[in-house]
């Protein structure tokens, strides 16, 4: 293939392919914390955090990582103040997020341009640098997900049953939230802050409706991850589309042709039970 | 031996006390049940004597080694309404097997031991066959019996269940009164359930922990015993 015959898509493919393992995995458990919109708020700080190194004259990827890592830890504390509201913390971090950005952007209107790559993604966007934080994170995340994966399943299913029978739910909860900060950080050059989540919660939502058990699920998840960046990024470049934008359009494509073919397999199945179910013979009493 | 100790335990929610100076041993080797009206704070009971909770002031303790020298392992299975996430992506086997994690640890590899753990609580409870069915297909009653399944392959020495019994039928009622029973009388280990209906269980049990809503002086519960054996004193 031609494209690949270019050093900045090597680089894209091979970032998208680090992300497509531990995003969609990471989806799957933010989705059964009911955690989904955690991703979209750390994107958003992220980007802040992107301003405030353009504006302190720090690498920006670095100042951005380090920020969404803080946010990420900011929001679990908050989870625990806002035990009912569990949305709020996530709100909240959003708002501030963004209000920091859009002040720092205003202060110095030089940055506005670097910023439609963070904000739309951009496959000449990935540096080397970036490319080795993305590539650090996913050893990371890898490492995270095997290792820890009995009091991950636990922590996923109930986090009481998990805390009485011996798991250290408060600090997996901070890691985690930890290492959902690395990773959106890590995918934003190639999808950008608005569609970071795409990546995370739609292979993970096509996975939880379609995978017959818990490891089948993650199997699914990373499979569709990556036959959607990589058919994306392909597509971005030949019809030279933003591949944040493409990437997430063909992931909504492959979860609507997941729900349109549950629904036939639905249909067919009531459909042969009413075929199979014996006729009922009644007797109806006039009198 | 005494597996739990509270004294004077005060908890509330908000500014609302609805434990006050509650004083409670609950021993190993019993099949106890806490019974008690709406908002008796039967679960908050729970929640306090595993430590989900912490008091507003008194002492609780729960023995975490049994008189050998031995590890005190507790299952827990909470009220199916409150912890259930039906579209969790699991087969029964695989949420059954994960009561056997703690055991096991991060790496260890599921022996032949831990698998026949596995199949016998499905089997007690009438689920091996649907082993291979996910969670979320499972009507209310079934869910709940495998995780009682999932609580009974950690082969724990306590058994906690807060109205197991929700979602299940008369036949599956008395079905698991006699599971819960065997695991007392045979095996020796201790069942600690909170249930409204005492009438049902009331042959099967050693105890019962009766908490009770004083209405005139606010939200407080007392304590009352069925059975004779000295266990703490009225609020």
């Amino acid at each position: 293939m031609a494209m690949l015959g270019y050093e900045f898509m090597q680089r894209a493919f091979w970032a998208g392919g680090l992300i497509g393992v531990i995003a969609p995995i990471l989806g799957v458990y933010l989705m059964l914390r009911r955690q989904v919109l955690m991703a979209d708020t750390l994107s958003h700080v992220s980007l802040a955090g992107v301003a405030l190194g353009s504006f302190l004259h720090l690498n920006p990827t670095i100042s951005g990582f380090v920020v969404a890592i803080i946010g990420a830890l900011v929001i679990e504390q908050l989870r625990r103040v806002y035990r009912t509201y569990t949305e709020v913390p996530v709100a909240i971090i959003m708002t501030s997020g963004l209000a920091v950005a859009v002040v720092l952007m205003s202060v110095n209107p030089h940055l506005n341009k670097s910023f439609s790559s963070y904000l739309f993604g951009s496959i000449v966007a990935v540096s080397d640098t970036q490319l080795a934080l993305i590539a650090i994170v996913a050893a990371l995340g890898l490492v995270f997900f095997v290792a820890l994966r009995r009091p991950l399943y636990n922590f996923a299913f109930d986090e009481e049953t998990a805390a009485i029978s011996g798991t250290r739910v408060s600090l997996l909860s901070f890691s985690f939230a930890v290492f959902t900060g690395m990773t959106v950080a890590a995918s934003m050059p190639i999808v950008g802050v608005l569609l970071v989540s795409a990546l995370i919660v739609l292979p993970a939502s096509i996975a939880l409706r379609i995978a017959p058990g818990f490891i089948a699920a993650m199997g699914v998840a990373v499979i569709t991850g990556w036959v959607g960046i990589f058919s994306g990024l392909t597509a971005s470049y030949y019809l030279n589309s933003p591949p944040g934008g493409t990437i997430a359009l063909i992931l909504l494509g492959f979860l609507l042709i997941a729900v349109f073919i549950q629904k036939l397999l639905q249909l067919r199945n009531r459909r042969s039970v009413q075929i199979n179910k014996p006729k009922v013979r009644g007797v109806i009493n006039h009198d | 031996m005494i597996l739990s100790s509270m004294r004077d335990v005060v908890f509330g929610y908000g500014d609302r006390t609805v434990i006050q100076n509650l004083s409670l041993d609950i021993h190993t080797g019993q099949f106890i049940a806490i019974s008690g009206p709406n908002g008796a704070a039967k679960s908050t009971l729970l929640k306090l004597m595993l430590g989900l909770t912490k008091p507003w002031s008194g002492t609780i303790e729960m023995n975490r080694v049994s008189e050998d020298g031995s590890p005190i392992t507790v299952g827990y299975v909470p009220q199916l309404v409150a912890s259930f996430n039906a579209g969790f992506p699991s087969k029964v086997i695989e949420l059954v097997r994960s009561g056997r994690y703690h055991r096991l640890g991060l790496f260890k590899r599921f022996a032949a031991s831990d698998h026949e753990a596995v199949k016998q609580s499905l089997m007690e409870v009438g689920m091996w066959k649907y082993r291979n069915h996910k969670i979320g297909e499972l009507s209310g009653g079934q869910k709940q019996r495998v995780c009682i399944a999932r609580a009974l392959a950690q082969e724990p020495e306590a058994l906690i269940l807060d109205e197991p019994t929700t979602g299940l039928d008369e036949a599956s009622r008395k079905e698991l009164y006699e599971l819960l029973d065997r695991y007392v009388k045979q095996r020796g280990k201790t069942v600690i359930m909170v249930t409204h209906a005492l009438e049902e269980i009331d042959p099967y049990l050693d105890r019962v922990v009766h908490l009770e809503r004083k209405e005139d002086t606010g939200w407080r519960c007392s304590v009352t015993n069925s059975c004779s054996v000295p266990f703490g004193q009225e609020a």
